[in-house]
């Protein structure tokens, strides 16, 4: 399961916002993109997962010249909800009207109802959230939430984790420990991630680490 | 926090509210009135067809607010399917009805447009297609205008900036999870937009089951809804009569409570535990084929056939039966509504007066009133608008009475004022609330005052709520009916009482025109508000033209410093 990311260009009739950045992610390994905000690390992000259209409405969309290949399969012509490719952002984004357990629920894919649920007790077990299941996400701490925004990305069985900056708003003691229970998912899953940060000390493998910045080239036109 | 402002704010809108209800309520204590409804033959049949009608309305209503904002959402043209709202909105439902009326009466534009060729009718046939005894008609035109309110009000929560963008990721997320955009909208989105639209559903169902002038227009006749005949014995001179009007009322009243507390036990959240457990994704597909937004489109269609339906009979002169346009066209109707031009400025004064009270309330209110106050006062405002206008008038009336205003212009004006004010504050309270204290903070740390605050920043930035706001209540004004006639005593005649009793006449050509300025007036209210509200033109930063994609320094860019395999260009 290897994601292989091939990028002639990426932007609109106004701007390019990048333009040549080729990468492969083996499984089970972390790719670190980084680069000062507005560089265009979370459109890739976006052009993998194939959210490009969800900026403001009236803006004019980003377009992907390039290609993503996932275990040589082009997601391209794919939608989102077929790629198969889970997203991670810095908030945890639960959807505050479910529970705990309902948000781990909705990523289960589908099945027979008891072994559904089984999962969602095994997630909660494995974030060490046994018991939390009927909660309101709202009065779990951060570093809570995080795990569950965790869980629930990989109860999905996605094939490809992408990571947006998922460590920048908690605090520094939870961050390692947090961090780690991410890499360890991710490695246990054996699939590739690909992590975007402007912060280097997120940076998951330092052998795998793809800087957008250096003031030049990737930098998008002011207008 | 400086109390005396708010609490007088409150005082203002309360009094009259609160006297209102109470003495509407207290002209129920009539026993006598009670019998002679419970022993009135048309009585039982005329509330099931209110309960019919309000209820059918209203759930059709609220299925096609929630296609249309999932069709938006998931295609990404929210804001399209909004653009068109504010005409609809400021359409006044009896206008809306009349238009209606023409289109669909057995000598209605539909039924010229497949005659002869098709139906083979050389006249119109006696078919009962508008007031009809079902209340089929009612329940269309209810449903085709309370749509555009419930979209407005949704619209009103999905814009604000932040929710938009949450509910955008949130969105997306679960697409990354596997579901269908469609799916995804219903799971995610719908679930927590609807709560929110309680509020107004809960006045849609309460106009929906209470609703006069509409169904005076196209509702069934005889028997007509419980609204209608309550109105029709609060006109009574017989006193008795009346009592049993206000008995009607409450009756209206209790059936309203009770749709509402019905409303509320339909288990949503069970449904939505029920799709969760089996966890299916949706079918791509769906998202496809549910059209490019002709449920709008259809939408507009309707409004833009009825505006034009009551344009075109206001000069048409002699029009025999199958012909599609009319023969001679005449300017006698709108001649004669130039020679009592008195109803038109009466409407405009009474619009533009009571709408400029409203946000000049609502402004004040919502820049001085504690947040919490601000929810507390919530149930009393919605009070107008989910009390049965048959009721709320008596009240109104009682109020007036005792002020010794009665059927004079001040009564009028705080008749219409406390109509507008719910609508004026819910429509500014989004943004307003919403606005970026950071900018007190700036304006502050400048060393401004907060009244050059308020002219200099807050307001203008706020222009275009501003206006909007006043904007919608002025075409609340101008479609009020019950209030007009029964406060005004018959005395004071607007666009729409007029249009409204010519309806159940047979002139066609000023019945069109009336109703066709119950369109056009509030139309030009949301114009202007849109011109005054248009956004500040700055100059053109210089070189912006150029769409910068032809930097040299970009063309030359190449994946940086990378210690990954496989990376090399």
């Amino acid at each position: 399961m290897t994601l292989r990311v091939d990028i002639i260009a990426l932007g609109n009739t106004q701007r390019t916002l990048l333009r040549g950045l080729r990468f492969e992610v083996p499984p089970g390994t972390v790719l670190t993109l980084m680069g000062p905000s507005g560089c265009g690390k979370s459109s890739v992000l976006a052009a993998i997962a194939g959210t490009l259209d969800s900026g403001a409405e009236d803006a004019e969309p980003l377009r992907l010249d390039g290609s993503i290949r996932l275990n040589g399969v082009d997601l391209g012509p794919r939608p989102t909800a077929r790629r198969g490719v889970g997203l991670l952002f810095q908030d945890a984004l639960l959807f505050p009207h479910l529970t705990v357990a309902e948000n781990l629920l909705f990523a289960v894919p589908p099945g027979a109802r008891a072994s559904r649920r089984a999962r969602v007790q095994q997630a909660l077990q494995d974030a060490g959230l046994a018991g939390f299941g009927d909660r309101d996400p709202a009065t779990l701490s951060g570093g809570q939430q995080a795990r569950v925004a965790v869980m629930r990305a990989l109860l999905a069985q996605p094939r490809a984790l992408l990571l947006d900056e998922p460590f920048s708003k908690l605090d520094t003691a939870l961050r390692s420990h947090f961090r780690a229970f991410v890499f360890d998912h991710i490695q246990a899953h054996g699939i590739p991630a690909v992590l975007v940060t402007h912060d280097r000390a997120d940076v998951a493998d330092p052998a795998r680490v793809l800087e957008l910045a250096g003031g030049g080239p990737y930098h998008a036109p002011t207008r | 926090m400086r109390w005396p402002l708010p609490a007088a704010l409150l005082l203002l809108a309360a009094l009259p509210l609160l006297g209102a209800a109470v003495l509407s309520l207290g002209a129920l204590f009539d026993a006598d009135a009670w019998r002679a409804l419970w022993q009135d033959p048309q009585g039982p049949r005329a509330l099931a067809l209110s309960l019919w009608t309000g209820l059918a309305s209203t759930i059709l209503a609220w299925w096609a607010t929630r296609s249309l904002l999932a069709q938006g959402f998931v295609q990404r043209r929210l804001a399209r399917v909004l653009r068109g709202l504010p005409p609809m909105l400021a359409t006044p439902h009896a206008a809306f009805a009349i238009g209606l009326v023409f289109l669909l009466a057995p000598s209605g534009w539909v039924l010229r447009a497949v005659s002869p060729w098709l139906t083979g009718l050389g006249s119109p046939p006696p078919w009962p297609t508008t007031q009809d005894p079902w209340g089929l008609g009612l329940i269309a035109a209810l449903a085709l205008k309370e749509t555009p309110f419930l979209l407005w009000t949704a619209a009103t929560q999905m814009q604000r900036d932040d929710v938009r963008r949450r509910w955008r990721a949130e969105h997306d997320l679960a697409q990354t999870l596997g579901y269908a955009p469609r799916r995804a909208f219903d799971l995610v989105v719908w679930p927590q937009l609807a709560p929110r639209l309680i509020g107004p559903l809960v006045a849609v169902l309460a106009y929906g089951l209470t609703v006069v002038d509409m169904a005076l227009v196209i509702g069934p006749a005889s028997p007509p809804t419980l609204a209608v005949l309550a109105w029709q014995w609060l006109l009574d001179a017989d006193p008795a009569a009346n009592a049993q009007g206000a008995a009607a009322g409450g009756v209206l009243a209790l059936a309203v409570a009770v749709s509402v507390a019905l409303w509320r036990l339909v288990p949503a959240r069970a449904a939505l535990c029920a799709r969760l457990d089996t966890g299916a994704r949706g079918r791509l597909a769906a998202a496809s084929r549910c059209g490019r937004g002709w449920g709008g489109a259809l939408l507009i269609a309707v409004y833009g056939a009825v505006f034009a339906a009551l344009a075109l009979g206001s000069v048409a002169g002699v029009w025999p039966f199958p012909d599609l346009w009319p023969e001679t066209l005449s300017t006698r109707a709108w001649a004669s509504v130039w020679a009592g031009r008195g109803t038109v400025l009466t409407t405009l004064g009474l619009a533009a007066a009571s709408a400029a009270l409203a946000l000049a309330w609502s402004v004040a209110w919502l820049e001085t009133a504690p947040r919490r106050w601000n929810a507390g006062l919530r149930p009393l405002l919605y009070l107008p608008l989910v009390t049965p206008a048959v009721l709320w008038v008596v009240g109104l009336y009682g109020a007036a009475l005792w002020l010794r205003i009665e059927g004079r212009w001040p009564a009028l004006l705080a008749a219409h004022t406390l109509m507008a004010m719910p609508y004026v504050l819910l429509a500014l309270e989004p943004a307003y609330l919403g606005f970026d204290p950071r900018h007190r903070a700036v304006s502050s740390s400048l060393g401004h005052g907060r009244a050059r605050f308020l002219l200099l920043v807050k307001w203008p930035l706020l222009r275009r709520a501003l206006a909007a706001s006043a904007a919608v209540g002025f075409a609340v004004s101008v479609a009020q009916y019950l209030p007009t006639l029964y406060l005004g005593a018959g005395r004071w005649s607007t666009v729409t009482t007029e249009a409204v009793s010519l309806a159940a006449g047979g002139q066609r050509s000023l019945t069109s025109a009336y109703a066709g300025l119950q369109f056009a007036l509030p139309l030009l209210g949301f114009a202007l508000a849109a011109w005054v509200g248009r956004p500040r033109r700055f100059a053109p930063p210089p070189g912006a033209a150029d769409g910068g994609t032809g930097d040299p320094a970009r063309a030359r860019a190449g994946p940086a410093r990378a210690g990954v395999p496989g990376s090399a260009p």
